[in-house]
């Protein structure tokens, strides 16, 4: 019964109930929106990091950490090649050849980071392939293929079918130069990859070191993110000799990035909560000194103070949660459409594609935000209720009958 | 044995440069089944004394005992404990609970002293019947005219079983007819139901229908006599 005379009580102002309650639904309702847009960020960024190249997990040799010398291989990675093609919700394994070197055109030069790779396998694991703007992904028929980024393509000033010359250190110290045809151009999200990642293939790689297999890298695919641990943890315990990392591992700038959003996002709803919290506060308040001769009846007639304090509560909470559920409604259909059309940001491409990022943004909120969002609401409620309802318990109930 | 009792009774406010005496001294008793007014001019005290016995107020000095027990020394939960079981109120504005309908009304005290709902149900009913209110139990106080709003709260100061009912100016907000029913209804639950009945009033309605009428004057008893008038009309 104090449940129906609280949520009757909310009825007795509609025009001031429906304002609160409209201004905690649009807060609400953009809070969650713009928490979306920063997950979603950070999903693109996550995503496109590991299907351009880090894969789910990678296995490197302990010495190739230090200075990524050609020499620093993974020994005996054929079995453990073996074994991850055999293991549960592996989808795709690479092994690559990698060594820093330069590469050269007709008129200009840079450093570069040269992959040799099996294409099949590549694909299997990354998706460089399917980005391709000019040319073939290794499809050529002639030797010494090479797979470069536009922004390197545009830098040393050539394009499809183009020559370059890659120098880099061989196995015994000395400088190794090879002459490269461009087989295709890709442009991925991020510009700093493109310019600085060149792909060959392994057999090229290995004639021109003159060298029996190698393997540097092991790159790793699963079927899902969520499967890393499962597999990853195994693989690390047993290989305890070579160094094995997942993808929050091997890039630990994106943690930073993952930890700037959540601190960004912390704050954006914080100060939504904060600015709710006077707002229910002073709609609570002006609610309460209209009721001052009630609440002295209420108290008179018996009514303890206990509970006409849970009384203003539950007005306060019965006004945020329908605000809340508004707000989070509205919110939740805006991030399900943007999550399956996208928000269109081309007009930021290039300041984007310096952190990976596509130039459309998918929302994506995980659902367990929503739970946590719903406690904070209650929580904000429940803050801005205890002012006016202490105000209303301290009412002498002598005093608060005669008040007009 | 008496029901209420004051004993030497004093409220001084003290919220000016100059204390207000607005009760001085008062010694009073007043038994069960008694059909009290206490009257005077305005500002003699009338309200101060009737907070005082309801509980709503406490006293400087002096004591207040309530069906046995001293309630001025009681803290202010345990005097809101008392009021919810001991005193039924009836105030000049009616003072309903605007969202909620005659029934509900009455059957919000008992909610508060923890009846089992069929049970309030029921007895928010008969009371409501027996205030001649059957037919309106289910009207919100905004639909209901100041009378049968002031016989709501009659039934709602009842539904506590109290000890006695205290009733501020009860007919000042209502017409001549609404309030010769009004107080035929409380006359008839006094006599009926030896229920007790404490006024404070102006109302000459009133004053003709108490047994015995209380004098105020500037906080102190003027007197304190059986109502000239009634016996009278009783001969």
């Amino acid at each position: 019964m104090i449940l129906i005379l609280a949520w009757r009580n909310i009825w007795r102002n509609k025009k001031r109930s429906l304002i609160i309650i409209a201004a905690i639904a649009v807060g609400l309702c953009c809070g969650l929106f713009a928490s979306a847009t920063m997950f979603g960020m950070w999903d693109s960024l996550i995503n496109t990091t590991i299907d351009r190249d880090l894969g789910h997990f990678q296995i490197h040799s302990k010495s190739f950490e230090d200075e990524k010398l050609l020499t620093d291989t993974i020994p005996n990675f054929q079995n453990i090649l073996t074994q991850l093609h055999s293991t549960n919700n592996v989808i795709g394994v690479s092994s690559r050849v990698l060594v820093e070197g330069m590469i050269s055109s007709a008129t200009s030069f840079g450093g570069v980071r040269i992959v040799g790779i099996n294409p099949q396998d590549e694909k299997n694991v990354t998706t460089v392939y399917k980005q391709i703007i000019q040319g073939s992904y290794f499809g050529e028929n002639w030797r010494n293929q090479i797979v470069i980024g536009q922004k390197l393509a545009e830098n040393l000033g050539i394009k499809e079918r183009s020559k370059i010359v890659l120098s880099f250190q061989g196995v015994d110290g000395s400088i190794i130069y090879g002459a490269f045809r461009v087989a295709g151009i890709f442009k991925t999200e991020s510009s700093v990859f493109d310019k600085s990642n060149v792909f060959v293939q392994e057999s090229d790689l290995l004639r021109l070191i003159n060298s029996d297999p190698i393997s540097n890298e092991i790159v790793v695919r699963l079927s899902s993110v969520q499967q890393v641990d499962s597999v990853y943890i195994p693989i690390k315990k047993q290989y305890a000799n070579l160094s094995v990392k997942n993808w929050e591992e091997l890039a630990p700038e994106l943690k930073l990035f993952n930890d700037m959003l959540m601190t960004q996002m912390n704050i954006f709803v914080g100060i939504i909560l904060f600015a709710l919290l006077f707002g229910i506060t002073n709609t609570m308040l002006m609610s309460v000194m209209e009721r001052v001769r009630e609440f002295g009846v209420l108290m008179a007639v018996g009514m303890k103070r206990s509970r006409v304090f849970i009384m203003i509560i539950l007005e306060t909470i019965s006004l945020s949660f329908l605000g809340g559920i508004i707000g989070i409604s509205m919110g939740l259909i805006l991030i399900e459409y943007f999550k399956h059309v996208g928000i269109n940001l081309s007009a930021f491409t290039e300041g984007l594609s310096q952190w990976s990022m596509g130039s459309r943004l998918y929302t994506s909120l995980p659902l367990n935000f929503y739970p946590s969002l719903v406690l904070m609401i209650l929580i904000t409620a429940i803050l801005g209720a205890i002012y006016p309802a202490f105000k209303a318990i301290r009412l002498k109930p002598a005093t608060a009958i005669r008040t007009y | 044995m008496s029901l209420i009792e004051l004993k030497d009774v004093s409220r001084i406010y003290d919220e000016t440069v100059v204390p207000i005496r607005a009760v001085d001294s008062v010694n009073l008793i007043i038994d069960k089944g008694e059909f009290t007014a206490i009257v005077g001019p305005s500002g003699s005290g009338k309200t101060t004394l009737l907070n005082l016995i309801g509980g709503l107020d406490q006293p400087t000095a002096g004591k207040i005992i309530v069906d046995g027990t001293d309630i001025s020394t009681y803290k202010p939960d345990v005097l809101i404990n008392f009021r919810l079981h001991h005193i039924g109120f009836v105030f000049q504005a009616y003072n309903l609970i605007p969202v909620f309908t005659a029934k509900e009304n009455v059957e919000f005290i008992m909610l508060l002293q923890n009846i089992p709902k069929t049970e309030r149900e029921k007895k928010a009913l008969d009371f409501l019947q027996a205030v001649g209110l059957g037919d309106r139990v289910n009207a919100t106080p905004a639909e209901l005219s100041g009378g049968q709003q002031q016989r709501v709260a009659v039934a709602r100061a009842l539904a506590s079983s109290p000890s006695f009912v205290l009733a501020d100016e009860p007919t000042a907000n209502l017409d001549s007819a609404s309030a010769e029913s009004l107080l035929d209804l409380m006359e008839n639950l006094n006599q009926n139901n030896n229920m007790t009945f404490v006024f404070s009033t102006h109302d000459q309605k009133v004053i003709r229908r108490a047994h015995r009428v209380v004098t105020l004057q500037d906080g102190k008893v003027k007197s304190d006599e059986l109502n000239p008038i009634r016996i009278k009309n009783e001969n």
